[in-house]
């Protein structure tokens, strides 16, 4: 299928995008800032009880499965709060204002209240076992191009806890991330494609960085993707952390979806069972060079195999997977090392040791077999859930809840339902007057594209006008022009500081400051900001010296020696040259125009001129070497 | 329309010209709640909604919960108010809190491993509601079961859970089975909260040999080990920490580890004597907190209005040198002035400083390192079951282990 270069209407894919909230943490009065001193540790477990048993929730059952511990690691930016030893305090103003200049970005309604939930999240992620989240905004619409996308909502969360490291045991957990404000941005499935998908996080991303108050570090934007083809289910897939990845993740997690539709269509035709001819063959001789299943027999495990009725080929094939399948089941409930026919002979079991197992587990045509080695206590489950992953497969998709992974995705838990939220009774509602959400539409940044539309009527080009809404740097390059003017050249090169970690500000003014006093060639900017100096030619360099981060001064070295340069020098540069060679052709063009009309010219070939050169001369240096020019063939 | 609906129905509202279809939770004068597809509640403004209308009327799910009565050693349950066991209703959001053994061994899977239970809720109050004739109430009832060798496990608010620990231990002597109190910081609708690990190690300790009152809470914010605490030696520390309870001058009994095994310190067995019920307390007894600027207008109402006081002094013990006169025309009255240090830790010493003996002298009755909600709770023990002068003899006498002799802190 080929999903890429056009729009189906068979993928629907909806975002969650996450921005953390610059600021103090949403519920205490923390810094908002990670930090990684460590300060102790205590260590938590996780208990569900749900009303229904019948409804217990089955992304919560299953990791309350797993029976794990929690360890936290206290940090100099968490407190009580983020312990769960003391009540949420109120959440901040500033960032509630945030999140609804943020909804209004989005073109949503605010709500009358905000009525904060507790999403039950027992995965360790956060010390209460609950997630604080509410609904500013709702049923939203975000321009994009011709198309609109439904926002559904726009909520105001706590982040979780970063994790630190896990073993079958314990996850261990840090503080200091809990409790930052994040914004989540939820669109409705109206998206078609990867490509699209990534287009509409960045555009959005960009419409909510207007409001200046959105994180910029790497993690703090994070993507949730739901996709679903026609035919399938829902699939949920969690951090998706950068915009390059959606696209990529997307593809591949479409690749799997339309592989499971063809095994169940595969299937339909084969008599597949979840009767599993269950033997222990811990004692049996077949494993002998095998060292995974040794290894683990000397460990006090035993070696389980089963049959596998009318999945030959479809466990494995090249193209189908679905031991991988299996095994991504198992592995989230601490099962290791499935092992099935498909892949075999391997792992020091050969092809006759395969045929007798076969023949043991009494396998016919298509059908295959599989093996673990584990604890006898676990066998029940992993027989289970076996049982369960193949009844699915006959379904095609299932509904799962998956990770970004380094090549598409990998099994997390069921897709949650939606029904694992109650009132968060430590916070009361806040109501939202009318007045204040007024107040606050004052607020609302201009549109992205009316604010690359005003940076361009300055002579920034468009491309770099949008990247400087993105790095968040439009207000310093719209001084910049202002103070400077040369916005072709002021853009490039604000576009070079912006793409180092920490830009430096005073340096970048002080050297587009010299560059606008004809000091410097606007090539020397980046190798000046860059390295600190600039080789004009074989013989001579600037030098920029920094006796502290203020206070900057120029060298020149040349046939003459070393020496300060100062806001008098003019340089003849390389730009010169350039712009001298541009007029020359336009004037050697236009001779016949020149002599017909004489000095006369002038006004129609500068027309001419800026249009090549707009942004990237000084008018005044313009227009002398064009009127010198226009002088120089006239004389001749 | 809306004034007929009942929480839990299907709804579809039209609110600042947008559609939801939700489930209807509840509606007051101002607002109206919404329970969203995806679980999000919305308090949306009466005057905002322009129609509500009904989809389809909610049937609730007929539950059935078992009847779990649980395996091991029979321990009783009494539930005082405080919520130890609750589950959520996750399709309203609504918190339910347990009310029967069932329900309480519903909520929690893990009591139904370690014991099996029988459960009673005989008051649903806050703590902080709480009277002396409610611990009569919870003494006479855990009397009964006590009475019989059953261990008895009560869930109690933290707020003035030492009270009533104090109280339970004065009023029953020589219990024939462990008398258990323990209680949550944190909610138990919370996957976070303390109650499961809590209430599970109470069970545990109302199942051994301990013959006095013993509290069981978390020693740590981690869910690793609890603390076994004496009934008359503990403290709520802080206001809000699962480890907020501490035993003051002395060492906790014992703790409880993370596989529900119990480690003893020093602890008091059951010794196999009769056990005695006392049933009243008298309500003529005070307990004052002594701060610089205490009128002596106060002081004298307060005195007036009981047989006898403890005084939470400063210090070694001290109240203010003004009051030393009104002090001896009250102790000379016949009424009793007991005397306990704000400081807690430590005991209390009237002979180190000038005001200290002159107060001796006035006739008041150094406490030890007793605490001062201890002393409230035997005095009034001691008023309501004896006469003045048994009352005055035994008042600064051990009679629970509520004193010591030595500190090591």
């Amino acid at each position: 299928m080929n999903y890429l270069s056009e729009e189906l209407n068979d993928v629907k894919i909806g975002l969650e995008i996450h921005f953390q909230v610059k600021g103090r943490k949403l519920f205490c009065d923390c810094k908002g800032e990670e930090s990684d001193t460590e300060l102790g540790s205590f260590t938590r477990k996780l208990t569900v009880v749900s009303g229904e048993k019948s409804e217990k929730d089955i992304a919560a059952l299953q990791e309350s499965l797993k029976g794990r511990e929690y360890e936290y690691i206290k940090t100099e930016n968490s407190c009580l709060v983020e312990m769960d030893e003391e009540p949420p305090h109120a959440p901040r103003r500033e960032t509630l204002d945030t999140a609804i200049v943020v909804s209004l970005i989005l073109g949503c309604k605010i709500v009358d209240n905000v009525h904060f939930m507790r999403k039950i999240v027992v995965d360790g992620s956060n010390t209460s076992g609950f997630q604080r989240t509410g609904i500013i905004g709702v049923h939203g619409k975000f321009k994009m191009d011709s198309k609109i996308i439904g926002i559904t909502s726009v909520t105001l969360e706590e982040e979780a806890s970063k994790k630190v490291r896990e073993d079958e045991k314990k996850i261990v957990y840090s503080l200091d991330r809990l409790g930052i404000p994040l914004i989540e941005i939820s669109t409705d499935p109206d998206i078609r494609s990867p490509k699209e998908a990534r287009e509409a996080a960045q555009n959005i991303g960009l419409a909510v960085k207007q409001s200046g108050m959105i994180r910029r570090e790497g993690s703090s934007i994070r993507q949730d993707l739901n996709v679903s083809i026609f035919g399938g289910n829902r699939v949920e897939i969690k951090g998706v952390s950068s915009l390059s990845q959606i696209e990529k993740v997307l593809t591949k997690e479409i690749e799997r979806q339309e592989s499971l539709l063809e095994i169940a269509r595969v299937l339909k035709g084969r008599s597949v069972s979840t009767d599993l001819l269950l033997e222990d063959l811990t004692n049996s001789a077949f494993f002998n060079n095998s060292e995974i299943f040794t290894k683990g027999v000397r460990g006090g495990k035993k070696i389980y195999g089963f049959s596998l009725p009318g999945l030959s080929g479809v466990l494995n094939n090249g193209k189908f997977r679905l031991g991988k399948e299996i095994a991504e089941r198992l592995r989230a409930v601490g099962i290791g090392g499935f092992i099935h026919s498909d892949e075999l002979p391997n792992y020091g079991i050969n092809e006759k040791a395969m045929n007798e197992i076969s023949k043991r587990l009494g396998s016919k045509k298509d059908d295959a077999f599989g093996l673990v080695v584990l604890e006898p206590s676990k066998i029940e489950i992993c027989v289970e859930i076996i049982q369960s992953r193949v009844r699915e497969a006959l379904n095609g998709v299932p509904a799962e809840t998956r990770a970004a992974a380094e090549n598409g995705t990998k099994y997390l838990r069921p897709l949650a339902g939606s029904s694992r939220m109650y009132p968060e009774t430590d916070i009361p509602l806040i109501p939202l007057n009318s007045s204040y959400i007024e107040e606050l539409e004052t607020k609302v940044p201009p549109t992205v594209e009316k604010r690359v539309e005003y940076l361009e009527s300055m002579g920034i080009p468009a491309q770099e006008a949008f990247s400087s809404l993105w790095k968040e740097y439009d207000d310093v390059l719209e001084s910049f022009v202002k103070d400077f003017g040369t916005p072709k050249v002021c853009a490039k090169f604000l576009s070079v500081v912006y793409s180092s970690e920490n830009p430096n500000l005073n340096k970048a003014r002080y050297l587009t400051m010299r560059f606008s006093k004809g000091n410097i060639p606007s090539e020397s900017l980046e190798s000046l900001y860059l390295f600190g100096e600039f080789k004009l030619s074989e013989s001579s360099k600037l030098t920029l010296l920094e006796s502290n981060s203020f206070d900057y001064s120029l060298q020149l070295e040349d046939q003459l020696g070393v020496r300060e340069i100062g806001p008098e020098f003019k340089i003849k540069s390389e730009s010169n040259k350039k712009l001298v060679k541009i007029i020359e052709a336009i004037v050697k063009d236009n001779e016949p125009l020149i002599r017909e009309r004489g000095e006369g010219s002038f006004k129609f070939l500068m027309g001419t001129v800026m249009k090549q050169v707009r942004g990237q001369f000084e008018g005044k240096e313009i227009s002398d070497t064009l009127s010198q020019k226009i002088r120089e063939l006239l004389k001749n | 329309m809306s004034d007929a609906l009942e929480s839990g129905d299907k709804v579809e509202v039209q609110w600042k010209g947008t559609t939801f279809s939700g489930m209807f939770i509840s509606k007051d004068e101002k607002i109206t709640v919404i329970k969203l597809q995806n679980g999000y509640n919305l308090s949306l403004e009466n005057v905002s909604i322009s129609s509500i209308n009904l989809i389809s009327k909610y049937s609730p799910k007929n539950v059935v919960r078992g009847n779990l009565t649980g395996k091991g050693k029979r321990v009783f349950l009494l539930g005082t108010g405080g919520t130890i066991a609750s589950y959520v209703d996750y399709e309203t959001g609504a918190v339910k809190p347990a009310k029967t053994a069932q329900e309480m061994l519903y909520a929690q899977p893990d009591l139904a491993r370690v014991a099996s239970v029988d459960a009673e809720i005989i008051l649903n109050i806050l703590s902080e509601d709480m009277k002396k004739s409610d611990w009569i109430n919870i003494a006479k009832k855990v009397f009964e079961k006590v009475n019989q060798k059953e261990g008895v496990v009560i869930t109690h608010g933290t707020d003035t859970l030492s009270f009533t620990s104090s109280a339970l231990s004065f009023l029953i002597e020589n219990p024939s089975a462990p008398i258990v109190i323990t209680a949550s910081q944190r909610s138990p609708d919370r996957p976070s909260s303390d109650a499961f690990f809590n209430l599970t190690g109470a069970v545990k300790v109302a199942q051994s040999d301990l013959g006095e009152v013993g509290v069981v809470m978390h020693s740590s914010t981690s869910d690793d080990t609890l603390d076994i605490h004496s009934g008359v030696r503990l403290r709520k520390m802080h206001s809000s920490r699962r480890d907020a309870f501490k035993s003051v001058n002395s060492e906790p009994i014992g703790t409880v580890d993370g596989n529900l095994n119990i480690h003893w310190k020093k602890y008091e067995k059951v010794n196999g004597k009769p056990t005695k019920l006392y049933d009243k307390l008298s309500e003529k007894v005070g307990l004052l907190y002594f701060y610089p600027g205490l009128s002596e207008e106060i002081f004298n109402k307060f005195a007036e209005t009981n047989d006898g006081i403890i005084l939470a002094g400063t210090g070694l013990g001290h109240i203010s040198n003004r009051f030393l006169s009104q002090v001896k025309d009250y102790t000379d009255d016949g009424k009793i002035i007991g005397i306990t240090t704000q400081c807690l830790y430590g005991e209390v010493n009237l002979e180190v400083y000038t005001t200290g003996r002159n107060m001796l002298e006035a006739g008041v009755i150094p406490l030890h390192d007793m605490l001062p909600e201890v002393a409230y709770t035997k005095l009034s023990f001691l008023l309501g079951n004896f006469d003045h002068d048994t009352a005055r003899n035994l008042l600064a006498k051990n009679l629970r282990g509520e004193l010591s002799e030595r500190r090591i802190e």
